[in-house]
Order: structure tokens, then C-alpha cells, then sequence
């Protein structure tokens, strides 16, 4: 038996779970539903969090090689990140919003193949490791659990994917909630959300961790292609997907500062990006062809 | 005269009618968004791919498009190209527009005009009485300041009324400059690497010595191995590479996928590996009689070593070997026509003694078509091989591989600077009123207001509370 899939199994119920409560807190505002539903978001981003070690012990390698471990990783970073959030902005109203959409990303990689989910070992051009890290490691025998250039692409792309998955929701909310604002009507359930200025304003500080990170993401996976096959950029669709994601979200941080692109454009463009950053993901993965057709 | 003048001022019409378009943040978002789309039309269709591919794909009317704007090679054209310096024109002409004004008025810190009014007109403001004397209050309120990392400015000291200007992270302000500079830098590397760089690919055997383009020195492969793991997949695959300059061996080292041998500018990489088309180990043959079906003096023959066949008068050496036969009529020249071994053949010569007698094409699946030893009862049969592995070593000079490193590092700076570094400007009022002293403050930020009311609060009440202690 595979621990990890028995701990991918509870967190997808507890992510239904942390969802219906989240939601419930946002139909009816009790204080005692908030607390239920900000300590089931702790407890299963300790439960994703097991997903990612048990998988690192079962593996013998960083728990992000194949689709499915990388949904987990994506997952757990939206959680950290959301729970971030509510910290220092308290709103629990937007936890009913994110926790759905963590909820249907577990749902969709409980539905990849069983292929997907296995422990596979790495290929040699995913085996990328820190001279100075693996060095230092064998003093004690741990030398496998040495990381490199390709963990740290993989990390850092994902907590970018999470904070974008974060603005979007944000951005779906503010154009909701804008659309009716400007209409001078209002109802019980959008009146729980922040003011569209404050969705705006959280949706752009999502974005400003996600393009750092992802540009990080991208450098090091350039990094990583040069040592591994001798060149940075080969316009190979993944990359050149990164790239289009990258003109999205720089075009939005541009709109923000211009004339007549704030507001609901911007929102638009946030809004694509994270529809790109979909397809980065899982569309290049299965309709593309090229070099990542692994992950 | 007057029409030399004219011509001038069109002239400068026009130019500052480019310099406009330039310098338009409008122009930014649209090529961009250009960029993103006709991107995607790259990864769609396939790239550099055979004719026949995007004939079978796409069919005529729409090939004949995709080679006219060069859409198979997408990337490297013109107009992709041209959408790229376009969003360079526009990053240097809006850096010429907006930098200096800004680095002026950012160095200048202090304010054109502070009045009791100038903080009314703020919308994060705060305004706080404190039962505490006006010179106490004062000097809580710069040491607050200073405990905020703000660097403050005492902008007028009038009696009972004080004028104090703050600030803090101005250097956030400039974080995007610093980025919208690193990506020419970027650039620069990308298309250094283009003029003075090459790639390259070398099939390579075991003890071969191969030319390095450009380079005084040879690499020699001493050793190419696989390492596989249990479940019998490949773990890895590894070259050892020793470089030859002058004769002489001056550097060994083991390479492998993601660890490659760097020398002199030039990098060396593991990049494929396979079974050799046109070599061997060693070839199984046998002596055969020409009316029966048994073998006999069946012998293990090496690469290039003549080897004597036992209990016979014959020595053979094996030259050559394809590994899906084939014969090329025009150029009387045998080849393999692909890398697998579909129909596999060696050369051999014969000698009878000292003496060549002939050098004949034998094969695994026909033997006999062509009989090995002239006018003889006996034949030679080619019974199996031991292959050879080649590894695919890539060659790779790019001198402006390090300009885009540096680019990068100096981007991701930028945006540190640019999305966390915010630049508040903070203007504070003291003034002394009946009964106790009154602070009004408030200010701007370039981002966030959400941080900056916080911080505009927390200012406030620890004015209040630490009054109140």
C-alpha cells in the first residue's frame, strides 16, 4: 500500500469538507463556523502536507516529478498562501471562493489515470542535483535526498501557479461584485466579500508573488536546460507557454498603470492568465508535444 | 528658406510623433498581448519539422502560407523578431521619458508645499489630541518615525506648530527600471550568443578523438557506460572525456545528463546515446561446406584484427558492418539505411595465408548470396554481433550565456524591489492646541493602501497608547 494515497484520499475529503464550511460561514456569518472552517484549512494542509512527505520517503526524491505530485504541491501552496491571506487581511468570505477551487484541483487529480499516481523513478535528465548540497549530505549518507536546480524550478513555478490561482479567483469575485456595484445593486452574499477596490488591490498583490516567482521558475528552468541539454531556451511548447503566461501577467501589471486598462480590463487579463497557466500545465502536458511531456 | 524651415518642423513633427508612439504605455500592453498570441501559433504548429509533415498536416493551400511567413521557423522571423524590438523601442524610449523626471524629483525629498491644509487632502490620514506638551509630543513623533524605518525631514519649525516630512523605500520606485533594463540585457546575451556561439552534435565511439570547432585542443571519449535500475529502466548514461591539447592528455572528467564538461569557453554534454549503425565489437562467423548444413571452426572475430580461423588456412578481418544494409548503385557505396537492425551485414577480407583473396558483404538473414571464398567448396556464415554504443555528445559555445544570467539575477532584484518595497511618503503635523497637542498625519504610497492605512493607524494609536503609559 501507498501511505501517500491514503493521505491524498483524506485530504480530498477534507478539502470537500474545508470547502462546505468555508461556504457555509460565507451564507450565514456565525463566529464559531469561521474558526471550524479556518482550523479544518489547517488540518488539511497538514494532511497535504503528509501527501508530500510520505511521497519524498517512498520516492527517494523531492515529491514533484510526475502530474499527480505536482497537483499536490500546487494544492498545498494555495493553501499556505490562502491561509496567509486570511491572516493578515481577514477576510473568511474569500475562503468559500479558494477552497473551491482547491477542492476541484484535488478532484482533478484524483481523476488522472493510476500511471499518474505512481512512484516512479528518475529519468536522467531529471536527475539535477547541487554539487555543494550532495557533498555536504554524504557526510551523514543522505546524499539522496540532495536537491537541485530542477527542484527549485519546480518549486518556485508552483508557488507562482498558486498565487495566480488565488488572483483568479480574487479577479472572478471582483468582476462579480463589480458588475453589480456599477449597476448601484447589491445583495446578502456579495455584500461578504470585500469592496471590489480591496478584491482589485488583493488580486494585484497575488499577482506580485506569482510573476516573481514564476519568473524564477522559468530562469532556473533555463538554468536547468542548459545543463542538461546544453541550451536555455529552446522553444519547446512548455517554455514558450511559460513565455505567453509571463506577456499575460505583464501586460496586466502594465494595464494596472494605465488609463482606461484598469479595473475590469486588468481583472480580464488576470483572468486569462490563469486560464493559460491551465494550459501550461495540463494542456501542454497532453496536447502538446515536447521536452516536459512528463510533468 | 522658409521651406527649409517647414521641412524641419515636420521633420521634428514627425519625430516626436515616433518618440510618442514609443513612449506610450498603450503600445506596451498591446505588443504584449501581440507577442502572447502569435506565440501560441508556434506551439501549435509544429516547428522546423520536414515539408511532407505540414503537406500531411495542413494540406497545400496552407503550407504554402506557413512556409511564406516563415510560420515552420516561427521564432526566428522578421516579424516575430520585429514585435520584440518594438517592445525594446518602447522599453528605452519610455525609460529616456519618464527616468530622470522621476530620478530628480524621487532624490529631491522635500516637498514643494506644506501647509496645515496639504494633509487634508490625502485620503489615508489620521488625526490624534494628546493630553502630552508640544516639544515632548514632537520628539515622540520623530523617534516613532525613525522606529518605522522612515528617514524624516523636518520641513519647517515654526513656535507650536511643526512641519515634519518622512519617507521610506524609495528605491522601490526604481525596481522597475531595473527590470525593464535587465530584460535588454537579456536580450543583448541572447543575441551575443547567437553571433558567436555554435551547437553542435558528434556521434562518438570508444577511443575516438574528435575536432573541437574554434578550439586548439581534441576530446578524446575513453569510456561510455550505462547504469540502469532495477526495474531495468535507465538511471543514467556517462562518457568519460579526457581533452587533448598539444599531444598530450591535460584533463579528464566524467560527464553525464545534467553534468557536463566545461573547457575553455566550450561546454560538452551527455546528450543521447545508441546502437552504432556501422561498427562492431565482434562478429560470430563459421566455415560451412558448400553441399552440407554443418558448421564448423566457428570463431569469435574482433573490430579490425586479423584473426586466423581455426583448423583452416584462412585469416579474416572484420571492416565493416551496416546495420540495415543497403547498396547505392550511383555511388557503388554500401550505408545502413536506418540505425536499427533490420537486415545487419559485415565486411570481411579473406586471406588465404598472407594473400587478400577477396573482401566480400556477408549477411545474417541471406547466407551464401555472396559467396565469401572464390572458387572453393567452403563458405563463411555470419552468425550474430556483439554492438557497440555510441554516445551523442553535444557541443555548445555560448559567450553570452553569463550576460543572461546577470540580466536575470538583476530582474528578479527588480521585481523585489518593485512589488515589495513599497514608497510611502508620510506628512506629519504638529501643532500645539489647547489643553495638550495635536498630530495630524497622513501621506501617499505607490502601492498597497491597504498597508500603508495600517501603518498610518498603528502610528496613530501608538502615539496615543505610549501617551497614555
Amino acid at each position: 500500500m501507498i501511505l501517500s494515497l491514503v493521505f491524498f484520499t483524506f485530504s480530498f475529503i477534507f478539502y470537500l469538507i474545508t470547502a462546505l464550511v468555508y461556504i457555509a460561514n460565507w451564507f450565514v456569518k456565525k463566529k464559531w463556523l469561521g474558526q471550524i472552517a479556518t482550523t479544518m484549512a489547517f488540518v488539511t494542509l497538514f494532511s497535504t502536507t503528509m501527501v508530500l512527505i510520505m511521497r519524498a520517503g517512498e520516492s527517494g526524491h523531492a515529491p514533484f516529478s510526475n502530474l499527480f505530485e505536482s497537483m499536490v504541491l500546487f494544492v498545498w501552496a494555495v493553501n499556505i498562501g490562502y491561509l496567509l491571506m486570511e491572516y493578515r487581511y481577514k477576510f473568511k468570505s474569500l475562503g468559500a471562493v479558494i477552497m473551491l477551487l482547491e477542492f476541484l484541483a484535488m478532484l482533478s487529480a484524483s481523476m488522472l489515470p493510476y500511471r499518474f499516481k505512481s512512484v516512479e523513478p528518475l529519468n536522467p535528465a531529471l536527475q539535477n542535483k547541487w554539487h555543494f548540497m550532495v557533498n555536504f549530505l554524504e557526510k551523514f549518507g543522505l546524499e539522496k535526498y540532495a536537491i537541485g536546480w530542477l527542484d527549485f524550478h519546480v518549486f518556485c513555478t508552483f508557488i507562482g501557479y498558486a498565487a495566480f490561482a488565488i488572483s483568479f479567483g480574487l479577479a472572478i469575485t471582483y468582476l462579480v461584485k463589480n458588475k453589480y456595484e456599477v449597476k448601484g445593486k447589491t445583495n446578502y452574499l456579495l455584500d461578504r466579500f470585500p469592496d471590489s477596490k480591496m478584491l482589485d488591490e488583493l488580486s494585484y498583490i497575488a499577482i506580485a508573488w506569482g510573476f516573481p516567482f514564476l519568473t524564477l521558475g522559468i530562469v532556473t528552468g533555463a538554468i536547468w536546460a542548459n545543463e542538461a541539454w546544453g541550451r536555455p531556451w529552446s522553444w519547446d511548447p512548455k517554455e514558450t507557454w511559460s513565455a505567453i503566461t509571463w506577456l499575460i501577467y505583464a501586460s496586466y501589471l502594465h494595464a494596472r498603470v494605465t488609463r482606461g486598462w484598469r479595473g475590469r480590463r486588468a481583472a480580464w487579463l488576470a483572468v486569462l492568465g490563469f486560464l493559460a497557466i491551465i494550459f501550461l500545465y495540463w494542456g501542454v502536458s497532453f496536447i502538446l508535444p515536447g521536452l516536459h511531456a512528463y510533468a | 528658406m522658409a521651406k527649409a524651415k517647414e521641412n524641419k518642423a515636420l521633420h521634428q513633427k514627425i519625430g516626436s510623433g515616433i518618440w510618442k508612439f514609443f513612449s506610450s504605455l498603450k503600445l506596451t500592453i498591446t505588443v504584449l498581448i501581440l507577442l502572447a498570441f502569435v506565440s501560441i501559433i508556434g506551439t501549435v504548429v509544429e516547428q522546423n519539422q520536414p515539408l511532407e509533415n505540414y503537406l500531411m498536416a495542413y494540406g497545400e493551400g496552407w503550407t504554402k502560407f506557413i512556409v511564406y511567413a516563415k510560420i515552420n521557423n516561427m521564432y526566428y522571423t522578421w516579424w516575430y523578431n520585429g514585435l520584440i524590438l518594438t517592445l525594446c523601442l518602447n522599453i528605452i524610449v519610455c525609460t529616456f521619458e519618464r527616468f530622470p523626471t522621476k530620478w530628480k524629483s524621487l532624490l529631491k525629498h522635500k516637498p514643494s508645499k506644506f501647509d496645515a491644509t496639504t494633509i487634508e487632502r490625502f485620503s489615508n490620514k489620521r488625526t490624534v489630541k494628546l493630553n502630552a506638551g508640544f516639544e515632548e509630543t514632537r520628539e515622540h513623533v520623530e523617534k516613532l518615525l525613525k522606529k518605522s524605518r522612515y528617514k524624516t525631514l523636518k520641513f519647517k519649525s515654526e513656535k507650536d506648530e511643526d512641519f515634519i516630512y518622512g519617507w521610506r523605500g524609495v528605491i522601490g520606485r526604481f525596481g522597475s527600471d531595473i527590470t525593464h533594463v535587465s530584460l535588454l540585457l537579456i536580450l543583448f546575451g541572447a543575441i551575443i550568443g547567437g553571433f558567436y556561439g555554435y551547437k553542435d552534435f558528434k556521434v562518438v565511439y570508444t577511443g575516438d578523438t574528435i575536432r573541437v570547432p574554434d578550439v586548439d585542443y581534441h576530446l578524446r571519449l575513453d569510456k561510455f557506460w550505462m547504469e540502469y535500475y532495477d526495474t531495468g529502466q535507465i538511471k543514467q548514461y556517462n562518457s568519460l572525456l579526457t581533452v587533448v591539447e598539444d599531444g598530450k592528455d591535460v584533463l579528464t572528467k566524467q560527464i553525464w545528463v545534467n553534468e557536463p564538461l566545461d573547457y575553455k569557453g566550450v561546454r560538452f554534454y551527455q546528450s543521447t546515446w545508441g546502437n552504432a549503425w556501422n561498427r562492431v565489437k565482434s562478429a560470430n562467423i563459421a566455415m560451412i561446406g558448400k553441399d552440407s548444413e554443418e558448421l564448423y571452426s566457428v570463431t569469435d572475430i574482433e573490430w579490425q584484427v586479423l584473426t586466423p580461423i581455426p583448423n583452416t588456412e584462412y585469416n579474416v578481418k572484420l571492416i565493416g558492418f551496416a546495420a540495415d544494409f543497403a547498396y547505392d548503385e550511383a555511388s557503388n557505396q554500401v550505408f545502413s539505411k536506418s540505425a536499427e537492425p533490420e537486415n545487419p551485414a559485415i565486411q570481411i577480407e579473406v586471406y588465404r595465408g598472407e594473400r587478400l583473396i577477396s573482401s566480400p558483404w556477408i549477411f545474417v538473414n541471406y547466407p551464401g548470396i555472396f559467396p565469401a571464398i572464390p572458387d572453393s567448396d567452403e563458405d563463411i556464415v555470419f552468425g550474430g554481433y556483439m554492438g557497440v554504443l555510441y554516445s551523442g555528445l553535444s557541443l555548445n559555445k555560448d559567450p553570452g550565456v553569463n550576460i543572461v544570467w546577470l540580466g536575470c539575477s538583476i530582474m528578479i532584484t527588480g521585481f523585489f524591489l518593485t512589488f515589495f518595497i513599497y514608497h510611502r511618503r508620510l506628512w506629519v503635523h504638529v501643532r500645539k492646541v489647547e489643553g495638550g497637542t495635536e498630530v495630524s498625519l497622513g501621506g501617499l504610497i505607490n502601492k498597497s493602501n491597504f498597508v500603508f492605512e495600517r501603518e498610518i493607524e498603528n502610528i496613530a494609536k501608538k502615539l496615543q497608547g505610549d501617551n497614555k503609559k
